[in-house]
């Protein structure tokens, strides 16, 4: 009897009719093979990248400001922000004179390897010596996407009260530095940087915590020094 | 939600089995998932059933196999379970990167797993007619 092509008919097979393969495959693997990639071509060009990752209102926009500000006379910086709808980040830095890409995740809540890649394919990289990426304003899902940066930056302020740290554990432990910034309002919020920065080193004891205000320019140079040294 | 970019990334990988092995039927799918990835299981779960609905892969089940942290300390050579934070005020306790032993920061070497372990199928088989 000759079967003919195609499936015919699906039979239930019975417990001892399932077979099972191994299958190692990780699910990450697209994005991480795309942030390697970022990461070779930004090496190959000289340049390094940083993503700033906080919640939306930590002043991750206006933090980059002050460091384009500070920075863009000694060596050439870009910005890559990102936003799920609006470019009002974007338009914000680009008044600095310096190349900035907006990258809309439209309903996504993280950027990816991908858009970043496309990102660096719209400036000249050979001039840029910093790019500070902007994730999407978001403590969790950015944490599982590298995008080829160097270093990640997690920025937290004090207005958004005493337990950010505690709240978003898993996002400390993937970050080389951390910014608690608006310190200047730290009084009136009645929240203690210090207890902040103690509960950053409870989770990560080495890792650098500099507090910040935009308002009243302290310790962005700091900051600064700190991008340069990674 | 990046469950559900995971979740479709999954679905990407078994749909690409089942167009290799056109006479098989997937059963059971069985994931690794690192404690410290931030993966919410009962979320790539619901992600999963939404997105195989109406599918080859439609009743497939998901079974996820928790993988336990374990780190590694540079500066007093420590090698295994992390330190916990047990009173975070989180839902349970957390894992942390100082070492349990000297109290500097560790590096993990096991926990941000999330991959296809194994997939159980069976043969479609023709009718004889």
């Amino acid at each position: 009897m000759a079967n003919e092509g195609g499936i015919q008919a699906t039979i239930e097979a019975s417990p001892d009719e399932i077979y099972d393969i191994e299958l190692e495959h990780s699910l990450l693997e697209a994005n991480e093979k795309l942030a390697k990639e970022n990461r070779a071509l930004l090496d190959q060009h000289g340049t390094t990248a940083i993503d700033f990752m906080g919640a939306i209102g930590s002043g991750k926009t206006t933090l980059i400001a002050k460091l384009v500000e500070k920075l863009k006379g000694k060596m050439g910086v870009a910005v890559f922000n990102g936003d799920a709808t609006t470019s009002n980040d974007a338009d914000a830095i680009a008044k600095q004179n310096v190349p900035v890409v907006q990258i809309a995740t439209i309903n996504g809540c993280h950027l990816d390897a991908n858009l970043v890649g496309k990102g660096l394919r719209k400036i000249d990289i050979d001039k840029v010596k910093l790019l500070f990426i902007e994730n999407i304003g978001n403590l969790i899902c950015p944490a599982e996407f590298p995008l080829g940066s160097k270093a990640r930056v997690v920025v937290v302020s004090v207005t958004e009260g005493p337990w950010m740290v505690r709240k978003h554990p898993h996002m400390f432990l993937g970050a080389q530095l951390v910014v608690i910034n608006k310190i200047d309002m730290a009084k009136a919020m009645d929240v203690s940087v210090e207890d902040l920065a103690s509960d950053v080193h409870k989770l990560k004891p080495d890792i650098k915590v500099i507090p910040t205000s935009c308002k009243t320019g302290e310790g962005i140079e700091k900051v600064a020094a700190a991008l340069l040294a990674v | 939600m990046h469950e559900f970019s995971i979740a479709a990334s999954l679905v990407e990988k078994l749909s690409e089995f089942l167009r290799e092995n056109p006479d098989k039927r997937i059963c059971e799918v069985r994931l690794e998932i690192g404690e410290l990835s931030h993966i919410e299981h009962d979320q790539l779960r619901f992600c999963y059933e939404s997105i195989t609905k109406e599918t080859p892969l439609e009743g497939s089940s998901l079974k996820i196999d928790k993988v336990e942290a374990f780190v590694e300390c540079p500066h007093c050579s420590y090698r295994g379970r992390p330190k916990y934070w047990d009173d975070i005020l989180a839902g349970a306790p957390v894992v942390t990167f100082q070492c349990p032993s000297c109290d500097k920061t560790v590096e993990e070497t096991q926990g941000k797993e999330c991959a296809i372990k194994s997939v159980k199928f069976s043969q479609i088989q023709p009718v004889p007619s």
